[in-house]
């Protein structure tokens, strides 16, 4: 009997092998992009830690400057006075080579042995000339692999808009070992040379128990502080946790839509065998073996969708790591994820959420299934009567779910996870309403269709609704799937049109000027000078630009000493101080970006004390900007107030007002001429070509979110296609029957046609909503919680239309088969088929 | 001789992994690091003090080598041993580039203490490039320092002082040379191999007259001694099939001091450079070569990672017929550092008495 049952259910998978595969397809899409996802965060996650646990090693403690530097003298002192002996000397900056960003250590290789294991084993000739050889680096082994370089080459390096030469004594580590990749090592001497830092270093990385910390920072001198190692970097940490869970949310998103679509499969497939159950149910097989039946069905399906799912991710995972790592990389920190780094786990995991997500999508239709009472053909009817009851109470417990997501929003107004669970609740609280919109909607259309439309079209919307069992459910995966990829392309469009606003607002000067840091205070003065006096030169901004470190972690300190205009280069968040400007000016005052204010809970009116070479000072917040630069603070302050305090009289940056209706070429040409002493480290950009360039980074910080957008819109394709096709081809009895009582193949193809189209674009509307929704908590919860960014919100009309053409196109798509199969079907075969 | 510890630079910084026999490869020069440029010991010169206390920065290798026995008041019985090896990465000065942590030098520095009562023997390690005043020598007056380990003198002629402090342990001595340099080799030229080149330049204060105190924990000592310093200043020295060597200095009871070093091929045979020189209570020197003495060593002991040292020897004068009975103060002597070798304080007996006190180094083993 068992084996009948099991013959039987092959039998049926088989028959219907397209049902069949398109379902497999659905769990294999979702697997691969949740694993997908999820590898590439892993790798990344990994990589990150790896290489922190590289850089950091046995470090416990660092010794940092707040004004990012630190006198060498110190490391002296204690060296010689103190006796410490686990501490090392760390030089560290950012170099360009072949376009990619690379951190630049410089390591004194005689301190490093006691903290760490950086440096590879070298042979005394290497060492030798990387402690003696000015302008020598070593490369990581994945590194040098990667760019095709090796031992003794010359290198250009792109270092603070200079380019420098530098000659490769060596290749740290080998395969096995993993230095991490995007690091170059150099002796200290030649990365204080590189790097322009004469007489400071970055930091003293040292490892101290608890009886030296107490020691060292009672007797620490004012303008350094010692930190916990690990702490560095923790905001960008968070930010790119932040981001990471995003990615892997959308890519539940994803499963969310391939469980949906299983979901149904399962459903029609049980619909089509309620006779073939009744007959067995008659042959004696109990609920229980039917029941188990189709789990066991489920299972093949779910296991093989997984497997495949699990190659096809682990592929996808290889283009997908490169851009979850670019993006880390360009925004937070420096990161190169030269390999997928694969654990057993992360595939079982993976496999088993494909078939666990199977095995409860089925779970319904399988007990659906197993209350097949024994008689030969269980009426129709009835169950779809059973469908239609069920509506009230499913759009009930929507509208609870969609309430309840809009409490939790409402009441717990911090925290990523809280924001995620809110939005599923929401999504999931749409859809269960979906069904009763559906027959809100035809029972709405019927009476138009009955007055105008053809007989096909009559027999279409009312085929809707009378077979809602089906109907509603495709409607609603189909639903999810268009609004799931509207959001998307929401949030994207939102973000770059909001980020692209705030270019043209913050950048009011025509030109902009950044000087090398090495620049001294009595060149930029004359330089200052001299460009005043230039013809076309109108107003002059400048600023200064540094590194500070707070107990929170390292911000921008950004010193303006405005033009005119610069102040519109400001918008500001909430309410600000009042007469803010003034009061800027007179150096009261200090303005907080966006993401810092939000993660500290400041506010105008708040006070911040930072740490100056003489000592804290109090500043009294003026009002939050927005920002959506990738620091994770800024600060600005007037010029004069920060060289009061810092006695710093260097500037990194001019903004240079043109008079406007004159050309800019003698003018830019006179600039250059006059920038000439700084060398390669001035760089002279127009307002233009920054904001084009910034936009270009953000385009490619957000390919991997369009990339996961793409692959929702195939799941969705893929999902619609299965969803409808199944759904018709379940009805084929029903066809043949119209066929018999004379339909002619042209209306029943219009029956079908219409009706998918109907369908097709009852999902498009319906998206539309629930895509919006989707779309403001992605960018007004999820994003504000995750980075501290406030976007504009837009709808634009490009999208609507692509999701209304994404559903329709896809319904009638799947339309078309099972449309030509029936029409061409000689009704009598037909009827026999089931 | 003695203390040929060059390699050590191919395992500063760990940068390369120590070969599995200590020094077994091939000691002195590290592969790849040619020679030219620096200055040879190749033919006698004269010495003049006190700038030959100082460095000699064009030769590649250099130490200041002090051991010693102490005794507190009650008689608990120390040896010590201070290191600082400097070695040069180029013959003439890194060129400037605006860094003062651009190096020519770097330093390595031992440091240990035997504590025989209480039967533990601490040592620890320094290494430092010669940059922004980390390490580095001068010869007037006297400074050669590693961080915070620092021999020195406040002016030439006046006592030497030894400050150094490990986490656990604690030296300061004044150390008051007995009798000006004595020098080693022929006229302070120490021949190591059959290659000319291959020699040092070398000389010793064979007796410092020491006193202090010693700290271990929170325990203080006030100790007294003798100390023994070498000097030796070196570009090439070992031949290539020179395996080890076993270092004696013996300071007697009636005046005498004797260095002898047996350098040993890979077949454990004393080479023909083998040397030494007895330094009689008046001044006078006996010249010892390979045939002159005879050693034979008694006991051995097996360190933890299994290598066996001998701690017990008879070194047999072949000429003025004397024969010592030498035995290790306490076995573990181990400097279990970077370079691992045995070095530690010795008992000096001839017919069943005690006659003396010194030093002993091993390598190779």
């Amino acid at each position: 009997m068992v084996s009948l049952l099991h013959r039987s259910g092959r039998r049926h998978l088989l028959r219907h092998r397209w049902q069949s595969a398109l379902a497999i397809l659905g769990i294999t899409l979702g697997v691969a992009v949740v694993l997908a996802v999820e590898l590439a965060n892993q790798s990344a996650r990994r990589a990150f830690a790896l290489s922190l646990e590289q850089i950091e090693g046995r470090v416990s403690h660092r010794l940092v400057g707040v004004g990012g530097t630190l006198d060498e003298n110190f490391y002296r002192q204690l060296r010689r006075a103190d006796g410490l002996r686990e501490i090392a000397p760390v030089i560290e900056g950012e170099v360009v080579l072949h376009g990619e960003r690379f951190k630049l250590l410089g390591l004194d290789p005689l301190a490093e042995r006691p903290l760490r294991s950086l440096l590879p084993k070298l042979d005394s000739l290497q060492l030798r000339t990387l402690m003696t050889t000015p302008d020598t680096v070593l490369l990581p082994y994945a590194s040098a692999a990667r760019l095709a370089i090796g031992t003794n080459d010359r290198i250009e390096l792109e270092i603070a808009g200079e380019r420098r030469s530098v000659t490769v004594a060596g290749i740290a580590g080998d395969s096995g070992t993993a230095v991490p990749d995007g690091l170059l090592l150099a002796d200290i001497a030649s990365a204080q040379t590189l790097l322009r830092m004469p007489g400071v270093i970055s930091r003293i990385e040292l490892r101290l128990n608890d009886d030296d910390v107490r020691k060292l920072a009672a007797r620490l001198p004012a303008g350094m502080r010692l930190e916990r190692a690990g702490r560095r970097d923790s905001t960008s940490r968070a930010l790119s946790d932040a981001f990471q869970t995003n990615l892997s949310a959308m890519s539940l998103l994803a499963l969310l839509v391939g469980a949906f679509l299983i979901y149904n499969a399962m459903t029609v497939s049980v619909l089509q065998r309620r006779a073939q159950f009744g007959t067995l149910r008659l042959l004696g097989v109990t609920r229980g073996e039917l029941f188990r039946l189709l789990l066991g069905e489920t299972l093949l399906i779910g296991a093989f969708g997984s497997v495949l799912g699990l190659l096809l991710g682990w592929l996808l995972a290889q283009g997908l790591v490169t851009l979850v790592a670019r993006t880390i990389n360009d925004l937070f920190f420096s990161l190169r994820v030269s390999s997928l780094m694969v654990q057993p786990l992360d595939l079982f995991r993976g496999g088993l959420l494909g078939i666990l997500t199977t095995l409860a999508a089925t779970l319904l239709p399988a007990l659906e299934a197993a209350r097949s009472e024994p008689i030969v053909v269980s009426r129709r009817s009835e169950l779809e009567t059973r469908a239609h009851r069920a509506v009230p109470w499913l759009a009930l417990a929507g509208i609870v779910s969609l309430l309840a997501g809009g409490a939790m929003l409402v009441l717990f107004r911090d925290g990523l996870l809280a924001g995620f669970v809110a939005l599923f609740l929401l999504i999931i609280g749409y859809s269960l309403c979906v069904p009763g919109g559906v027959l809100l909607i035809t029972r709405a259309l019927q009476p138009l269709t009955e007055r105008f439309g053809g007989i096909g079209t009559r027999l279409a919307v009312r085929g809707i609704s009378a077979s809602l069992s089906r109907t509603g459910l495709a409607v609603a995966a189909l639903t999810l799937a268009v609004a799931t990829t509207l959001a998307m392309g929401t949030m994207i469009s939102s973000f770059r049109t909001t980020v692209s606003d705030w270019l043209e607002q913050t950048l009011q000067g025509d030109l902009y000027l950044s000087l090398p840091e090495r620049a001294n205070a009595a060149a930029a003065a004359q330089l200052i000078s001299d460009l005043h006096r230039l013809q076309g030169v109108r107003e002059l901004s400048m600023g200064r630009s540094r590194p500070l470190e707070l107990a929170t972690g390292q911000v921008r300190l950004l010193a303006l000493q405005t033009a005119s205009r610069s102040h519109r280069g400001f918008t500001f968040k909430g309410h600000t101080l009042a007469s803010l400007w003034p009061r800027f000016h007179a150096g009261e005052l200090l303005l907080v970006s966006e993401p810092y204010a939000y993660r500290e809970h400041l506010q105008a009116g708040d006070s911040m004390t930072l740490p100056t070479p003489a000592g804290p000072v109090e500043f009294l917040v003026g009002g939050v900007f927005h920002d959506y630069g990738t620091n994770p603070g800024l600060l600005v302050m007037a010029m004069s107030s920060y060289r009061h305090h810092w006695r710093d009289q260097r500037i990194s940056t001019l903004g240079i007002f043109l008079h406007s209706g004159q050309p800019w070429e003698p003018t830019i040409s006179a600039i250059r001429r006059l920038t000439a002493s700084f060398g390669e480290g001035a760089s002279l950009a127009a307002n233009g070509e920054i904001r084009a360039r910034s936009l270009a980074l953000f385009d490619r910080t957000f390919t991997v979110t369009r990339v996961l957008r793409l692959l929702v819109v195939l799941i969705a394709f893929v999902g619609i296609l299965s969803a409808f096709m199944a759904m018709q081809l379940e009805r084929s009895r029903e066809y043949a029957t119209l066929r018999a009582t004379g339909l002619t193949p042209g209306e029943l193809l219009r029956l079908v046609v219409v009706q998918s189209a109907l369908l097709g674009l009852l999902a498009g509307v319906l998206a539309l909503p629930l895509g919006w929704l989707m779309g403001e908590t992605l960018i007004e919860v999820i994003n504000l919680r995750s980075f501290g960014w406030t976007l504009q919100s837009l709808l634009p009309l490009p999208l609507l239309g692509e999701a209304l053409l994404l559903a329709l196109s896809a319904s009638l798509l799947a339309a078309l088969y099972p449309a030509l199969r029936l029409s061409r079907l000689p009704p009598a075969a037909a009827m026999r088929e089931e | 001789m003695k203390h040929l510890l060059l390699l050590a630079i191919a395992l500063l910084c760990g940068c390369v992994e120590a070969p599995p026999p200590a020094l077994s490869g091939a000691p002195g020069v590290p592969a790849g690091w040619g020679n030219e440029g620096f200055l040879r010991a190749d033919r006698p010169r004269a010495f003049s003090f006190p700038e030959d206390h100082g460095p000699h920065d064009g030769y590649r290798s250099e130490w200041w080598y002090l051991t010693g026995n102490l005794r507190d008041r009650s008689g608990r019985r120390f040896g010590y041993q201070f290191t600082a090896f400097r070695i040069a990465l180029l013959p003439q000065p890194t060129p400037q580039r605006g860094s003062a942590w651009s190096a020519s030098h770097i330093w390595m520095a031992h440091l240990a203490l035997t504590d025989v009562a209480g039967e533990r023997h601490h040592h620890d390690e320094r290494f430092a490039r010669e940059a922004l005043g980390l390490a580095g020598a001068q010869a007037e007056p006297l400074r050669v320092w590693v961080e915070d380990w620092q021999l020195s003198q406040s002016a030439f002629e006046r006592p030497w002082q030894l400050r150094a402090a490990s986490d656990r342990f604690t030296i300061e001595l004044q150390l008051a040379p007995a009798h000006p340099p004595r020098l080693q080799g022929e006229a302070g030229l120490s021949r190591k191999g059959r290659d000319p080149g291959n020699a040092s330049y070398y000389y010793s204060i064979t007796r410092l007259a020491s006193a202090g105190r010693v700290r271990i924990g929170d325990d203080e000592f006030l100790v007294d001694g003798d100390s023994w310093l070498d000097r030796e200043w070196s570009t090439s020295a070992l031949d290539p099939d020179q395996a080890g060597w076993d270092w004696f200095s013996l300071q007697l009871d009636d005046g005498s001091d004797l260095m002898f070093y047996r350098l040993r091929d890979r077949g454990g045979n004393a080479s023909p450079q083998s040397a030494g020189n007895l330094f009689l209570a008046d001044g006078r020197r006996i010249a010892l070569r390979r045939e002159d003495v005879t050693l034979t060593p008694r006991r051995w002991w097996r360190s933890d990672d299994g290598r066996s040292y001998p701690v017990a020897w008879t070194l047999t004068l072949n000429g003025p017929a004397r024969r010592f009975e030498i035995e290790a103060l306490m076995d573990a002597q181990l400097m279990a550092l970077s370079v691992r070798y045995w070095e530690g304080a010795i008992e000096v007996r001839e017919a069943g008495d005690r006659v003396g006190h010194g030093y002993l180094e091993m390598t190779g083993y």
